[in-house]
């Protein structure tokens, strides 16, 4: 029969089903049903996400937490192994015992991500029928956005690239599907920093809604020198794949990510008319706060409390902190010479304003990030390294 | 500070203006070549010796939330098929017994390849410098982690509805007893992931993808279907619609490093190394799974091998990268051969060793046995003569306490697993092309059973010195193996494998395993 024809189905087909119904037994041949059943749950009992993530990565038992036995099968030429302990100086008793908090497996990753995308675009067929446009302030509009905003789409498409060689490294399932979904969010806000300007565009036609302005101002721009070179070292110069997470999720994107979409967009752009960047800037800062909850489980309940090798990884914790801090800080304060070429606003340009903003970074990170795993940090001093950077 | 005339301008017709408009996700797409910048190491951390061109492009042009939005509606689909229609029709346990434990292993080793292909996405991703071909591995990345879940669902809804859970429910902690998963982990995972990534995108995308979903993702579902299966259609076509971009992604690779006149050096050896090692182990695993692991047969391996993997995959697609200096693998005609016998030798093995499953095999009916003889002329007489010897002696009966591999001691059949693909094979016994093969390296003896395997082996054995299963466990008793490796069911004794799948019949336990005193041997020690 040819494979275009009708084909009969045994589910179907009465001669057929009867067949098959006459071969199965009428008692079930065991009584445990529950897929994975030897997984350990985070919760009272195994999640949907637990039972579709855990233990699918295929690695021997020489690797934390691994199921499989003997060697590898292929290896890189040379001899080098498809997966290894020296890819990274954390050790863990368990590479498979992290868990993602907003316990996300693909279907409900991409449900979320697909709804945000309608909402968005609902969102810009009424601003746009509302000429809300009109009330941006021309300079924010035309200086601002396509300048720094476009700036910050480079950082992000370089964080976004930081993950691809910690999605071909890393040695568990749980912690690849969350760096998955965090390099994703990350090339999603590249592609609506984007976005923003492109749609000024359409509603304002003559209106440059090119990279290249911020391009220009990423790869030239003395406001970003720091930040540039911290990116790329984070993508291109380190193998370690926790070293990059905890240098981009831990340190960067707390800090400076933080300083820019949240204390720059988010609170200086109504000041200037603008409801259009927060709104997009708004999914941003959900993935942001998402993505630091599994970063959290990672870094601190994970590897930080491991009960053999806790206090170790604590320590290359800290080498890190001390490799990868003072060039986000100095990121940081390169950032705030921007703040000179803003039209001002009382309250929110003002210098008082304006270190209430990086305090109120810095405070976050410190409690969040630095408190957990005992990192000394002098506040006062930090803000005033930033704050030194204003013009 | 000023506004353009332009700005001005255009501001003022916005009052005339307000219709309302949005942004389509292919006017963003399409600044993405430009989201790049230069800089003193960007590099990849993954070297090739193919050289990737900088202005690559993408075939499906996406941005991440269109991407998200798209898989989300697929997502309602299948999950509402699975959920509500086929959990109404108990779809899940009005399955043939044969294919129900059959899909125990297509799901679990289609889930690893998945699963590994994130990596393998992930690499190239890392060596590509264009965006956009960025761009295109990043979304086969997603899908691949997409496709990792919905293998394991295909499990998990067995686990819940079909008659026999075991195996369904623990695949990924008892899948290493069987002598079938090295094999499987060298096509399935370590060749997507170790080696050049343009090596591994030839392995992963322009063999695994373009020559064997087809068989692997799109035939099954036609043998599941006459096999009363609903579930692993519905699943497995909705995977088959992200295979495209993947396929134009290995399409993408070669059109990336094709400008470089040294990549005509390379491309075909690494073609046909790549193709030799997927089919090594594809064609006769595939071929067995179907023939043998089903009730309904929709028509000889054989023939669908030579429509997907010959006529459209060695013939058009290799053919439309012609122009790209891409010529159909040497090792096309050989593995044509084996297309033939390969899975039948395969089957009398895996028979053999059926305590190390954690699925249930039967041994051919007699309605099997008449369509494999109408089909492969020759077949009785070569198999069906062992499987009635077998049967006599009670193979399927616990007080037997015969096992098939008494059987291949007995008659002095040594079964050898081959360095390269991890396939066992039984030189004495085997009717396909396999033929033995020993080399020594690093003092220790290494057996191989085809000439393209041991090339590869010749050229960089460090690549391949895996411990096979033989050795790993010489010595030791089958028993004690099965239940270190999670080889029982829930109450701790009886086999999660089986030699039967009849209503009838009494179930293997680790004692009845134990009487038959079957230890484990190296044949090259």
């Amino acid at each position: 029969m040819s494979l275009l024809e009708e084909r009969k189905r045994g589910l179907t087909d009465p001669e057929m089903a009867a067949k098959i119904m006459a071969e199965i037994p009428d008692q079930p041949l065991d009584t445990q049903r529950k897929m994975g059943y030897y997984v350990q749950p985070r919760g009272k009992r195994l999640t949907e996400y637990e039972i579709m993530t855990c233990y699918t990565q295929p690695t021997p038992d020489w690797i934390s937490g691994g199921l499989d036995w003997g060697d590898w099968t292929q290896k890189f030429h040379g001899g080098r192994s498809s997966w290894g302990n020296e890819t990274t100086e954390m050790l863990s008793s368990d590479w498979h015992e992290h868990r993602d908090p907003a316990g996300r497996w693909h279907p409900v990753y991409v449900k979320a991500k697909g709804e945000d995308w309608r909402v968005l675009q609902r969102f810009m067929e009424t601003f746009s029928a509302e000429g809300a446009l009109r009330t941006i302030d021309p300079v924010w509009r035309d200086e601002i956005l396509p300048k720094h905003l476009g700036a910050l789409g480079y950082s992000e498409y370089g964080l976004f690239n930081a993950h691809s060689s910690v999605l071909r490294d890393c040695t568990g399932d749980t912690l690849r599907s969350t760096f998955a979904f965090a390099a994703f969010d990350k090339v999603d806000n590249s592609q609506m920093t984007q976005l923003v300007r492109t749609f000024i565009t359409k509603i304002m036609p003559g209106y440059d809604d090119s990279p290249a302005i911020g391009k220009k101002e990423w790869t030239q721009g003395a406001a970003y020198k720091s930040a540039r070179e911290t990116v790329e070292s984070m993508w291109q110069d380190t193998y370690d794949w926790n070293e990059v997470m905890f240098a981009t999720h831990m340190i960067y994107d707390p800090l400076f990510g933080q300083l820019v979409r949240r204390e720059f967009f988010q609170r200086l752009s109504p000041a200037y008319g603008d409801s259009l960047t927060p709104f997009v800037l708004a999914g941003m800062q959900t993935y942001f706060q998402t993505t630091k909850a599994a970063m959290a489980d990672i870094y601190h309940h994970c590897l930080d409390n491991d009960k053999n090798y806790g206090g170790f990884n604590r320590r290359w914790m800290h080498v890190w902190m001390e490799k990868w801090l003072p060039s986000t800080v100095a990121a940081m304060a390169e950032f705030m010479s921007i703040y000179a070429t803003l039209p001002t606003r009382d309250g929110f340009t003002d210098k008082a304003s304006i270190a209430a903003s990086v305090n109120r970074v810095v405070e976050d990170w410190i409690v969040d990030y630095a408190n957990k795993i005992d990192y000394k940090v002098d506040q006062s001093a930090m803000v005033a390294t930033i704050l030194a950077g204003l013009k | 500070m000023a506004i353009s005339l332009a700005t001005n301008a255009a501001t003022d017709a916005l009052a005339l203006n307000r219709a309302p408009t949005s942004v389509g996700a292919q006017e963003v797409h399409k600044w993405m070549q430009d989201f790049n910048w230069d800089f003193k190491n960007n590099r990849t951390k993954y070297p090739t010796k193919y050289l990737m061109a900088n202005d690559t492009k993408e075939q499906f042009k996406l941005i991440a939330k269109e991407y998200a939005r798209m898989e989300s509606v697929k997502d309602e689909r299948q999950f509402g098929s699975l959920q509500d229609a086929l959990t109404r029709m108990n779809a899940g346990n009005r399955v043939a017994p044969k294919w129900g434990e059959t899909m125990k292993v297509v799901s679990n080793f289609l889930e690893v390849g998945e699963y590994n292909a994130i990596a393998a996405s992930a690499m190239l991703w890392d060596s590509a410098s264009a965006p956009e071909q960025k761009n295109g591995y990043l979304g086969q990345c997603m899908d691949e982690i997409r496709h990792t879940h919905q293998c394991g669902y295909v499990n998990y809804y067995f686990a819940k509805y079909f008659h026999d859970p075991a195996g369904h429910t623990d695949a990924r902690r008892v899948r290493t007893l069987g002598p079938l998963w090295k094999g499987m982990k060298r096509v399935f995972a370590d060749g997507f992931i170790s080696g050049d990534a343009v090596e591994c995108s030839i392995n992963l995308q322009l063999v695994g993808e373009a020559c064997f979903t087809n068989p692997l993702i799109v035939a099954v579902t036609e043998w599941a279907s006459a096999n009363g299966d609903e579930v692993t259609p519905t699943v497995f076509l909705s995977i088959e619609t992200d295979e495209l971009r993947h396929m134009a992604n290995g399409y993408q690779t070669v059109v990336s490093i094709a400008h470089d006149p040294a990549a005509a050096k390379y491309l075909n050896t690494d073609l046909n190394n790549a193709f030799w090692t997927q089919q090594k182990y594809f064609t006769p695993v595939l071929g067995m799974l179907f023939e043998y692991g089903s009730k309904f047969k929709v028509e000889p391996w054989v023939k669908t091998w030579n429509r997907w993997v010959y006529e459209d995959w060695g013939g058009i697609w290799i053919g439309r990268l012609g122009k790209y200096g891409v010529q159909s693998p040497a090792s096309l005609k050989d593995a044509k051969k084996d297309a033939y016998w390969a899975h039948h030798d395969l089957f009398l093995l895996a028979y053999a060793v059926w305590p190390t499953g954690f699925f249930r095999l039967a041994l051919p009916s007699k309605e099997d046995a008449d369509w494999f003889e109408a089909n492969y002329p020759g077949w009785y007489d070569h198999y069906g003569k062992i499987y009635e010897e077998w049967r006599a002696r009670g193979c399927e009966d616990p007080s037997s306490g015969f096992i098939p591999l008494q059987w291949f001691v007995e008659n002095n059949h040594e079964i050898y697993i081959d360095r390269v693909s991890q396939v066992p094979f039984c030189p004495s016994l085997t009717k396909g092309a396999s033929s033995l093969r020993i080399h020594e390296y690093n003092g220790k003896k290494h057996a191989f059973s085809d000439e393209w395997g041991e090339r590869m082996w010749l050229s960089e054995p460090e690549r391949y010195e895996c411990q096979n299963v033989f050795e790993q466990y010489a010595g030791r008793e089958l028993s004690e193996v099965i239940a270190e490796l999670w080889g029982v069911r829930s109450d701790g004794v009886t086999l999660i494998g089986q030699p039967h799948v009849t209503k009838e019949g009494k179930l293997w336990t680790l004692d009845d395993i134990k009487r038959a005193n079957c230890v484990f041997k190296d044949p090259l020690a």
